[in-house]
């Protein structure tokens, strides 16, 4: 069985899944750890050291758990990118939008 | 100006023509069309906007204020400027959301979540805000830079105020967003290798890592009391030390008299009573030896604590801050600190909860109570909840405007998270290196009570020790941190005007050539707005945080709620924006002033505020239409927002369109 999943339909990509939720929580945590363990680097001492290489594994698993997902969502939506500028720029210019 | 040789100015000119080059290099392209003025055609690849996120929240007064901080606080200053974690929860929920309108600003994305008279009234008044606090900012921050030319070259303070915003000027004049991305992606590199250089140098000059350190747990226990601005003259003022050993036995030192006098006429003239730096560390007492000091120490109890500092017979002056300086046993715990000025027969509480020693500055984690003291609890756990859940939410910040533009400058939804990613990281990084390098500093010099006397320690530190050479490249890298924020602040600014306000308002059929000449006069009003705003910044230093202020704790909470509750409306928006400039005058300056209600710490307003707002914004929502649901059902295709949005999402179904 998967940890994560990997592969992601353009429909399951839409909903908000526990994978947004670990994502965003694993990449928050390494984000302290990354503030405290360079300070303890700087100052030389070990536990330093481990925070900062612990908080960036975070991180970096965070990003590889989303990464199938936002893949997705981003390639199914740049197909209807065009049509969506070409409405925003009728609602700037309070223009009538088809459809 | 006798810092730098002719090696140092050709550093200096070198990169003066880099910007400016980069700005008349794409000048052509920034002037097709609005969206490459101020978006760069929507086409940028994630590590540029990810480095101009870097690049722009580097400011020159950024480092004055992580050093303040650190050096009241130690390495628990990192929870000031850890908000960029913020950016972790964004990137992959607002940023997603966001991204997906293709909104220009947050101004825009309002109209598309909200709809008619109210949607349009929010995006008026969203951009005429954003364009105003733009030139707010641009003053503050080259007041800034205003201060450090005075000190390197002697320059009256509007050359420096003049000058450098003139040349970020320039080029986003001419290449407006392509020059700011083109100019970031440069001064970011630069700035971030001058960091580290200057930083590395000043934690060798402070003696290494571990001296660091062992200065740090070597020192005595300090307290900035600053005399109550009405206090009597006294030569019988005692300070009284107590606290706590193993829960239960109190101890207390009284230490020797010194005297308090009211303000002098000048107080220029009077040599301040300060401590030595001998007298910051442990096994140094106080001056008095021998018969006179136990003339003086008549008082004491016991001999648990001793007081180094006032010393016998100082003088204070009411109004002004001292460096309380004591030492104690190794084992009393929760200090307390109070004085007399009638010779012991009545006493003042200075303050509770005081800790010990000083290597609480080395700990993230040693609070000074749940509500008391320099560090509590509640204040840690405000700003935890503000930056975390503030990350779910569209304009819960003031970074957030900034971030938008980059946001929707990214090539994809995907290069958009990664852009807030690195961005968000890089800041953090920097943070943790000047954190080291900054307390590296106030071991130099830790007897100040006045953070006005050092913050400007880390500037002063790299021209005064750097060698020949590298202070040229280290005046490029301030000139780059200040550039950086100037230009950006220039860019966004004139997109709220042109796009929301003559765009959408004024002229909606105007040709992309005359849009991105508004957006040039607009960069220029906004610059020559913010000269005057520079010259008169120190009087209205206080107004600008308290105007930041009224933004961020009332718009904080309807700010989320826009993303996650179909329900939420533009009245319910408007009203909390409304509620909130009356609230916050209220809570934070008229009531406290009347002595109605007590001075509240930052923490306690934000919930107070957060609190009345809510009481004003829900009901209203309520009691007001809910956007039309074919409105609603088109921004929920399009943008996918989390949360509560349970009849659009039925209705969308029911149509087809999911």
């Amino acid at each position: 069985m998967k940890i994560w999943k990997r592969n992601w339909t353009k429909e399951e990509a839409e909903l908000w899944t526990k994978e947004d939720v670990i994502a965003a929580l694993f990449v928050a945590l390494s984000f302290v750890g990354i503030i405290i363990g360079t300070i303890y680097s700087f100052l030389l001492m070990p536990i330093g050291f481990i925070t900062l290489a612990l908080s960036v594994g975070i991180g970096i698993l965070g990003i590889l758990i989303i990464m199938p997902k936002m893949q997705s969502i981003s390639r199914e939506y740049e197909k209807k990118q065009a049509k969506y500028l070409e409405d925003l720029e009728k609602i700037a210019r309070w223009e009538e939008i088809d459809g | 100006m006798d810092y730098l040789l002719t090696l140092d100015w050709i550093w200096i000119f070198t990169f003066l023509f880099l910007m400016i080059g980069s700005g008349i290099a794409f000048y052509r392209l920034a002037s097709r069309s609005e969206d490459d003025y101020f978006l760069a055609q929507r086409d940028l690849p994630w590590w540029l906007p990810g480095i101009s996120v870097y690049a722009t929240h580097t400011a020159t007064d950024t480092a004055i204020f992580v050093m303040g901080v650190v050096y009241l606080y130690g390495v628990s200053a990192l929870w000031y400027i850890f908000f960029p974690v913020w950016v972790a929860v964004s990137a992959f929920i607002s940023t997603r959301i966001f991204r997906r309108s293709l909104a220009g600003t947050v101004a825009e994305w309002q109209t598309l979540r909200f709809n008619g008279l109210g949607a349009e009234m929010l995006r008026g008044w969203v951009s005429g805000w954003q364009f105003f606090m733009a030139m707010f900012i641009l003053g503050w921050v080259g007041a800034a830079m205003g201060k450090i030319t005075f000190f390197l070259f002697g320059w009256p303070q509007w050359i420096g105020i003049v000058g450098f915003t003139s040349l970020a000027g320039i080029y986003v004049l001419m290449a407006g967003y392509w020059g700011v991305m083109i100019a970031d992606f440069q001064q970011g590199i630069i700035a971030f290798a001058l960091i580290l250089i200057v930083s590395v140098w000043a934690i060798i000059g402070a003696g290494g890592p571990a001296e660091i350190i062992q200065k740090v747990q070597q020192m005595n226990s300090t307290y900035t009391w600053t005399v109550p601005d009405d206090t009597s003259p006294s030569d019988k003022t005692y300070l009284r030390i107590t606290g706590e050993e193993q829960n239960q036995q109190r101890q207390y030192s009284m230490g020797d008299p010194f005297s308090i006098v009211g303000p002098p006429a000048d107080t220029d003239e009077v040599d301040k009573a300060t401590p030595t730096y001998e007298e910051m560390f442990q096994g140094n007492s106080s001056k008095l030896e021998g018969e006179e000091k136990d003339q003086f120490s008549k008082h004491n109890t016991d001999t648990d604590f001793n007081i180094v500092f006032p010393h016998p017979g100082d003088t204070l002056i009411s109004g002004e801050s001292y460096k309380i300086v004591w030492n104690s046993k190794e084992s009393i715990e929760n200090q307390t600190i109070e004085w007399s000025n009638d010779g012991g027969t009545s006493w003042s509480t200075v303050a509770t909860n005081v800790r010990k020693g000083q290597d609480w500055r080395l700990s993230p984690f040693k609070f000074s109570g749940w509500f008391t003291g320099d560090f509590p609890v509640m204040w840690f756990l405000t700003m935890l909840v503000i930056a975390t859940l503030g990350g779910i939410g569209i304009g819960t910040n003031s970074d957030w405007y900034v971030e938008a533009q980059r946001i929707q400058s990214s090539k994809t939804v995907m290069e958009a998270s990664f852009t807030m990613l690195a961005g968000g990281a890089a800041v953090l990084f920097r943070n943790g290196i000047w954190i080291a390098a900054m307390l590296g500093l106030f071991t130099l010099v830790p007897q100040f009570a006045d953070v006005g006397q050092v913050e400007t320690m880390w500037y002063t530190y790299g021209f005064e020790h750097l060698p020949v050479g590298v202070v040229g490249l280290f005046v490029a890298g301030i000139i780059a941190i200040h550039l950086s924020t100037i230009s950006t602040r220039l860019n966004l600014g004139a997109q709220y005007a042109t796009r929301d306000l003559y765009h959408h308002y004024i002229k909606p059929d105007a040709s992309e050539k005359n849009l991105v000449w508004v957006g040039r006069i607009s960069t220029l009003v906004l610059m020559l707005g913010s000269f005057l705003y520079g010259m008169m910044i120190t009087e209205i230093t206080e107004w600008l945080i308290f105007a930041m202020w009224i933004m961020f704790a009332g718009i904080w909470l309807p700010s989320i709620l826009q993303v996650v509750w179909w329900r939420f409306n533009a009245w319910g928006y408007l009203s909390a924006w409304i509620a909130n400039l009356v609230f916050s005058w209220l809570i934070v300056w008229v009531l406290p002033a009347y002595g109605i209600i007590p001075e509240l710490t930052n923490y306690m307003q934000f919930w107070i505020l957060l609190a009345l707002g809510t009481l004003v914004f829900i009901p209203i929502t309520l009691l007001t239409k809910p956007e039309p649901l074919p409105h609603l059902v088109k921004f929920y295709v399009q943008t996918r927002p989390i949360g509560w949005w349970g009849p659009v999402k039925e209705e969308a179904k029911r149509q087809g369109l999911i």
